[in-house]
């Protein structure tokens, strides 16, 4: 339906790509004929995204700030269905992971993303990576611009850097366009939100030195006000300083925050000034026209005006409770009159947290085209959003995403859980997660008990490398090893929001089989402490830890 | 060692002398040799009197140092210690960008697969080991022909071309 307004790729773009693709499969046959080593080869398979993992090797694409076209999203559908097992896992940093493809099968994968200007550049390894936004750019009322612009120029820019491309560690970019934090972008290594200054110009807010892991850490204000024109020559100072500076005898002291912890951020901003100093101005510096060109990719869709004239809606969501449970959470209010922002829920009943078949990926491909221009945009927490719903379709898109268990209307809510593979998977894992994550789904799926808890952000993951973000959630949940036996550590009062801040651990870790009654006393403390519309959040907040701790490990003697 | 200047295999005339080596045979040979930076800044007056002097530098190396002493010498080599380590890819940006007209060497872990990166970022010269590397090598420099971001040959990023 209509024509796109995500951004198009040119010829260099397609080159680059193709050329990669031809660069990988070389790498890929050098290695399997034994002229490649294997330390080599795993830096070069990890910036185009592979892993080895517990049951085989796992292929993490690209999703550039979360934006895909239906047919891209046909194409990921095709690859889970010709060369993985029929699913997809969408993470936290808006990507896909496949978990079962072939090495030697992994060029042709590639060779397929190619053709529709996808790729697994930097998905992982020591380099900037996928750079995220949030996922109602453009479409959010309150925003003071569109931040995917910045994000596509940001894109460019960090693509195969020559010099940022064996950093010390892992190097991630968010990127907000106003008031609300739906990025995490405090705890990525660079947060970078668009703000207005007292003379009315727009610019750049830069934190750095965020990060989740083994030492979280909220970011930092390096800079309260950059100029828009300067974002590349400022964020090239920055890696630079990171890159000369940070740690490389130490994997686990070697991201940027632990430099900028060690060194202060007045001092860490000094070196930054010093650097800028050279390339302030340089070549760098963004062009005008170039901010345009950018900005000309993303612009509004051609709306319906009369589409704030329905008056079907009311009358489905008076007809039915089903699809009016689904609308008040599954939906969000859009800055046009008349239309709605859809969030798909890929967290169905007994199911991985954020995995999605291929079937599924084809039927959302087809409600984008009908519904929503033909657009998709990936979640932080593990979600689909079409942006752009007349109000007057959200019924018969109900309809068909309710048949495909893409509807399930816990948006927001305790059951709409970040989780990360866990040890099923993943070869770092401490603990298995997604039996956790059933044994929650189970214990509340009254969703009359769910929607009265309101808004809440269960984080979870299987170890300390903090995947599913656990640090950060209203209740994180943290699977450790003790002496072969799964056990979960809980933290409270985390946000990876505007006012992001580190959750604090509860107390000892619960056994496996008392997750889910843990959770449903520390529930208990909030509803009856709770006064009016307090949320879970504000309530831990004035309330502080103890009295969660006090019912949790008292009721345990 | 095969040692590559312009995407060919050409004679070092240099000598490259590590700190091991130094101290087992402290007697400097003529000619172009190339020492560890650290034994230039310790011997800074034994050597003021060569006129063919290059040196090998590091990131735990004094970089400060290093730029503002750059224009006595004929080569700057950059050692990668292990393939992690990509301070080498600032080192080379350094210099370049401080007009540094000698040769940017890249030593250590240099492999065929980072040629085209150490290129962008400056480099003129690379030593490989002799089991890492095969004439088919050269096509590196040239299998990804696009970049973003500028390079020091042509420093401008794309939206500037
Ligand atoms: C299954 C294979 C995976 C492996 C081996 C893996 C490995 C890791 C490691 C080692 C870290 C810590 C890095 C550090 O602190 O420097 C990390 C962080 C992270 N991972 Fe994964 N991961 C995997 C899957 C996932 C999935 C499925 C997601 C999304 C749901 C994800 C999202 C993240 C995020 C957002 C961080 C960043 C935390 C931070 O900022 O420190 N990863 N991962
Ligand atoms: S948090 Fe741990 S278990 Fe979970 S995906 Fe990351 S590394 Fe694996």
């Amino acid at each position: 339906m209509g024509e796109s307004f995500m951004y198009q790729y040119n010829e260099v773009d397609q080159k680059l790509v193709d050329e990669r693709v031809e660069q990988y499969r070389d790498q890929t046959r050098r290695f399997l004929a034994g002229e490649l080593p294997e330390d080599e080869f795993l830096a070069l398979r990890l910036m185009n995204g592979l892993y080895i993992q517990r049951q085989a090797p796992m292929l993490r694409v690209a999703i550039p700030y979360g934006l895909m076209s239906s047919l891209q999203l046909r194409k990921l559908a095709h690859i889970a269905r010709t060369y993985d097992r029929g699913y997809g896992h969408i993470t936290t940093r808006t990507n896909i992971q496949y978990n079962w493809p072939k090495l030697e099968e992994v060029p042709d994968i590639l060779a397929e993303l190619a053709e529709v200007q996808m790729h697994a550049i930097q998905t992982s390894g020591n380099c900037i990576r996928n750079t995220t936004t949030d996922p109602y750019s453009g479409v959010s009322a309150n925003e003071l611009e569109d931040p995917r612009p910045y994000c596509e120029i940001i894109r460019q820019w960090s693509t195969m850097h020559p010099e940022f491309a064996y950093l010390p560690r892992k190097f991630k970019i968010a990127v907000t366009g106003g008031p609300e934090d739906r990025a995490a972008s405090q705890v990525h290594d660079i947060g970078l939100h668009l703000v207005k200054n007292e003379a009315g110009e727009i610019g750049f807010e830069v934190l750095v030195g965020g990060g989740l892991g083994r030492t979280p850490v909220v970011g930092k204000v390096v800079k309260s006000f950059l100029p828009k024109q300067h974002l590349l020559s400022y964020l090239d100072a920055i890696l630079r300083v990171y890159n000369m500076n940070g740690r490389r005898d130490n994997k686990y002291k070697a991201r940027i925050k632990i430099l900028v912890n060690a060194l202060g951020v007045e001092e860490f901003s000094r070196l930054v000034e010093e650097e800028w100093a050279f390339s302030r101005d340089g070549e760098l510096t963004l062009t005008e026209a170039e901010i345009e060109r950018s900005k000309s990719f993303f612009k509004p869709f051609d709306y319906d005006a009369d589409a704030a004239n329905d008056t079907t809606l009311d009358e489905k969501l008076a007809a039915d409770k089903s699809f009016a449970a689904w609308y008040e959470r599954n939906t969000v209010e859009h800055k046009q009159a008349g239309y709605r922002i859809v969030v798909l829920s890929l967290k169905p009943y007994l199911k991985a947290p954020g995995d999605i078949t291929d079937a599924q990926m084809d039927l959302v491909a087809d409600l984008a085209d009908r519904y929503s221009f033909g657009e998709i945009r990936s979640t932080h927490d593990q979600n689909l959003v079409l942006a752009d719903v007349k109000k007057s379709d959200l019924y018969a898109l109900w309809q068909v995403a309710d048949s495909a268990d893409l509807a399930r209307a816990n948006v927001g809510t305790l059951t709409d859980m970040i989780c990360c593979p866990g040890f099923d998977f993943c070869a770092l894992a401490n603990a298995k997660t997604l039996n956790i994550a059933d044994q929650i789904n189970e214990k509340f799926d009254d969703l009359d008990y769910l929607y009265d808890l309101g808004k809440i952000n269960l984080n979870m993951s299987g170890c300390i490398n903090a995947c599913g973000h656990h640090h950060v959630g209203d209740i994180g949940i943290l699977g450790v090893d003790k002496k072969g036996e799964d056990w979960y550590q809980i933290t409270l009062g985390g946000s990876s929001k505007e006012d992001a801040r580190l959750g604090k651990i509860l107390g000892k870790a619960v056994a496996a089989d008392q997750v889910a009654d843990t959770l449903e006393k520390i529930l208990a403390v909030y509803l009856e402490q709770r006064q009016e519309e307090e949320s879970f959040a504000d309530a831990y907040q004035r309330l502080g830890i103890e009295p969660f701790k006090e019912r949790v490990y008292a009721a345990a003697h | 060692m095969p040692l590559l200047i312009n995407q060919t295999v050409v004679t070092d005339e240099w000598v490259r002398l590590d700190a091991d080596q130094l101290e087992a045979n402290p007697e400097l040979p003529e000619g172009k040799v190339i020492v560890p930076f650290t034994y230039f800044l310790a011997n800074q007056d034994a050597l003021a009197a060569r006129e063919a002097l290059g040196v090998c530098v590091n990131g735990d190396d004094d970089i400060v140092a290093l730029r503002e002493q750059q224009q006595r010498f004929a080569v700057i080599a950059i050692d990668f210690p292990v393939l992690r380590d990509g301070r080498g890819f600032s080192i080379a940006r350094y210099l370049a960008r401080d007009g540094f007209k000698g040769q940017i060497r890249a030593v250590g872990d240099v492999s065929r697969d980072r040629l085209g990166y150490m290129d962008s970022c400056g480099f003129t010269a690379y030593e490989l080991p002799e089991d890492r590397f095969t004439p088919e090598d050269v096509a590196a420099f040239t299998e990804m022909s696009v970049n973003y971001q500028g390079s020091v040959a042509d420093p401008r990023p794309i939206f500037r071309r």
